[in-house]
């Protein structure tokens, strides 16, 4: 391996001239032509790969949580699932939760806020004795309304508040979608 | 027989490369420093070969991953130990890096000509925390679901950096705008493919520049590996096997196991399954990035791309250069307190974070609820089966589980569950640190069983907190001035017939509880009847069988029977129950032909009625 490397082989013509424009030209279409060769797999293979980024959002989905009777009068946030037919890949499950939201009345009015933390995405939880809202993960704590309590919050921005339409009748739907964590702006995840 | 040896060496060479692995030069002869790269090998090569037997009963996908693993873990012969060893020589081998990487920077092995073999070393690390990673996530269950979440949502970190950048970087990893079918599939390829294949050409890379002649040592100060190291490497190989068989036996030496399936407590770690709709309050990541959790913790927001990218990278770059630092005196100075410095921050971190871990009785509480979670729906799925739908949808329509959460969210707003149990639901407020009762309604802990019943027909206790006595209207009603009326001053005999009066109203709901004893006291519960129409007078107000008429008051045919529980959660305003008079209660299934209009679906009703009559599979 370490010596320099002569042609020694019988099927070579001895006395070849050493390193030549021709023996360059050799090499270069060689490593072209290896090149061609791999690139069609691997044009493949980066196209797959990269299909996610490809994918439209499904767009935000209207679901119907309660009603507004359901709701308690006095403020007292109430977490409900999500649940929808939606495509995970190949699998189409029908009615099967994909989330969650925490509901609040006040009067006929309901707000409704994502369970999911912006700053992580773990799943925050209603703490009855502070009354306020608190995120396991990283400890960060928000009020009713979804404000960030602490001085320096982990999170980036405040809770994701969800559009809330109550129907005629006291139905009340929520048009559902996630958003990406760890960004001070609300984006939603395509 | 030479021959053929001779043939097949002189056409493949085989020997000779043997040979030089047996015959290569240790600087200063065998010895035990020499250990940890052979180590390695056999660590991954155990990692390797039970990942093989591993991947033969895996199928990634949403419903399939985690159901797999179960299968795998309780159900294949053998199968817990396959995931033992697996599990326990992959930690194993991040920790002999860990060291080998320490004693390649303590000695100053590090340095030139051994500069590719460091090379090769971390790149080794690198894998084995990647096969960590991914690993975590590909068991599905909701402690390595939740903590892969969280994992991989920091890479929308990077929109901070350039908008667009982590959304892209988080779909491309995850494959999918969500976590699902193609995240396992993506999981398993970085797994198998470019972890464990990364890995394997590194480390035979890594033994190709050892045996480099510019890393090797001189002749004369030095000794061949064969056979002193060879000896000491497999001694070394036979302890670390040892000890992970000690670690995979070790809970068999808890007597309370004596009884179970080996499947169901040995091995390795196996959750209950995610649910979307939950979460997971106690995901931590595993314990080689307990340190850097702790760490991230400490920066807010924005500041996050600190600790998850920018000083990683920078420690990741100062360690791929300690070669070169280290050409220097005080550079190998530096390196040396360097690395000292990271593990001992590391390890100070990750103590930090089991201590506060351990002391926040939240997280305890969350670890217990998903321990539970976990033995249950392992006992669903090999009693019942597991659903096309997968086996998170044992838990979700299973009353044990789904019971008390419907139930705090829909009921206890004005009923408590409440019998001096550690499962006990309260309607309360707590105001400066006291609990406030809010109840409005009964407490409906055993509703309908012989206690229950009995303490309905109490004088003492039916205008109580327990009964009627926080409704609004009921605790000054009929029903509670008749009991205070007819069974004030009952003499020994009374109270005796009352009792199978009382029998007999609870057998009425034909719990599982009690039904060796209603069978038992069925002529008992033939005379209560009696009582109940006759002497008492109930069907004055109440329908009872084929007495009475609806209208009064509620139905006490079939009371808190299946059927009774599901029609009054339903509509508690029907006739056949509170009708008018019906205070607050709302009707849960109103509109039986419009499903959409009501609060709560039928199946959920099932459920809640289910875990009210203590009927679900098991104890």
């Amino acid at each position: 391996m370490d010596k320099p490397s002569s042609p020694a082989c019988c099927c070579c013509e001895a006395g070849q001239p050493g390193p030549s424009r021709r023996g360059f030209l050799g090499t270069a279409l060689a490593v072209l032509l290896g090149l061609v060769g791999l690139a069609a797999p691997l044009v493949a293979g980066v196209m797959s790969v990269f299909s996610p980024l490809r994918k439209k959002s499904a767009g935000a989905k209207l679901v119907r949580l309660t009603t507004l009777e359901a709701l308690p009068e006095d403020g007292t946030p109430r977490k409900y699932p999500v649940l929808i037919d939606y495509a995970d890949a190949w699998t189409t499950f029908r009615n099967e939760p994909v989330g969650a939201v925490f509901l609040r009345r006040q009067g006929d009015k309901v707000s409704a806020i994502h369970v999911i933390c912006p700053h992580a995405g773990c799943f925050i939880t209603y703490n009855p004795g502070e009354n306020s809202f608190f995120c396991p993960c990283h400890t960060a704590h928000f009020d009713l309304a979804g404000k960030r309590l602490d001085e320096k919050s982990p999170s980036p921005r405040d809770l994701d508040t969800l559009e809330v339409e109550v129907r005629p009748g006291g139905e009340v739907w929520v048009k559902f979608e996630n958003y990406q964590t760890g960004t001070p702006n609300k984006v939603v995840q395509a | 027989m030479s021959g053929l040896f001779r043939w097949i060496e002189n056409r493949t060479g085989i020997g000779a490369a043997i040979g030089t692995c047996y015959n290569l030069r240790l600087p200063g002869g065998p010895g035990c420093r020499y250990v940890l790269p052979g180590l390695i090998g056999f660590t991954f090569l155990l990692d390797l070969l039970s990942g093989l037997f591993v991947w033969l009963f895996y199928s990634p996908g949403s419903v399939s991953s985690w159901e797999s693993v179960y299968w795998l873990q309780e159900h294949i012969w053998g199968g817990w130990l396959v995931r033992g060893i697996h599990f326990y020589a992959a930690n194993a081998l991040v920790v002999l890096l860990l060291l080998y990487v320490a004693q390649l920077v303590f000695f100053g092995q590090y340095r030139a000509p051994r500069e590719f073999v460091f090379w090769a070393t971390l790149g080794m690390l690198g894998a084995a925390l990647g096969l960590m990673l991914t690993g975590d996530l590909l068991r599905w269950d909701q402690e390595g679901f939740f903590s892969t979440t969280v994992r991989v949502s920091f890479l929308t970190l990077l929109d901070n950096v350039k908008p667009g950048l982590g959304g892209s970087l988080f779909k491309l990893v995850v494959g999918d705008s969500e976590f699902g079918n193609l995240t396992a599939t993506r999981f398993l390829v970085l797994h198998v493919g470019v972890c464990t294949g990364g890995f394997l050409v590194l480390w035979l890379l890594h033994g190709w520049f050892l045996r480099r002649p510019a890393a090797a040592a001189e002749p004369e100060c030095s000794g061949p590996y064969w056979p002193g190291q060879a000896l000491r490497d497999t001694f070394a190989w036979l302890v670390l096997a040892a000890a992970l068989g000690a670690l995979i036996a070790w809970p068999a030496a808890d007597p309370a196991n004596a009884e179970r399936a080996p499947g169901s407590y040995l091995g390795a770690h196996l959750g209950a399954p995610p649910d979307k709709s939950e979460g997971y309050a106690a995901a931590r990541p595993e314990w080689a990035f307990l340190a850097l959790y702790e760490f991230a913790n400490m920066f807010q927001g924005e500041q996050k791309l600190i600790p998850i990218f920018i000083v990683p990278s920078i420690l990741v770059a100062l360690f791929c250069l300690m070669p070169f630092i280290g050409y220097f005196r005080i550079g190998h100075v530096f390196n040396v307190v360097l690395l000292a410095a990271l593990f001992a921050a590391a390890g100070w971190l990750s103590w930090k974070c089991l201590e506060h871990d351990w002391q926040n009785a939240d997280h305890q509480k969350a670890l217990a609820a998903g321990h539970d979670a976990a033995v249950r729906v392992k006992q669903l799925a090999t009693v019942q089966g597991i659903p096309v739908t997968g086996a998170v949808t044992l838990l979700r329509e299973d009353p044990k589980t789904q019971g008390p959460k419907l139930f705090k969210q829909h009921c206890a707003s004005c009923h408590h569950w409440s019998g001096g149990t550690d499962k006990d639901i309260r309607c309360e407020e707590i105001k400066d640190g006291k609990a406030i009762d809010k109840s409005s309604a009964p407490n409906l802990f055993h509703f309908a069983d012989r206690a229950w019943i009995a303490g309905l027909m109490d004088p003492k206790r039916i205008g109580g907190p327990d009964y009627f006595g926080n409704t609004k209207n009921f605790r000054k009603g009929e029903m509670v001035s008749f009991v205070k009326d007819t069974f004030a001053d009952l003499n020994d005999e009374e109270k005796k017939q009352m009792a199978t009066a009382v029998w007999a109203l609870s057998a009425e709901a034909g719990l599982k509880s009690q039904r060796e004893a209603d069978a038992k006291d069925a002529a008992q519960i033939k005379a209560g009847r009696a009582l109940l129409v006759d002497d008492y007078g109930c069907t004055d107000c109440h329908k009872f069988h084929d007495k009475g008429k609806l209208g009064g008051a509620p139905d006490l045919t079939g009371y808190g029977s299946r059927q009774w529980l599901i029609g009054i959660i339903s509509n508690p305003a029907h006739k056949r129950f509170y009708g008018e008079r019906n205070e607050r209660m709302p009707a849960y299934a109103e509109f039986p032909d419009e499903p959409t209009k009501n609060l709560l679906s039928p199946k959920a009703i099932e459920i809640l009625t289910d875990w009210l009559r203590g009927e679900w599979f098991g104890d």
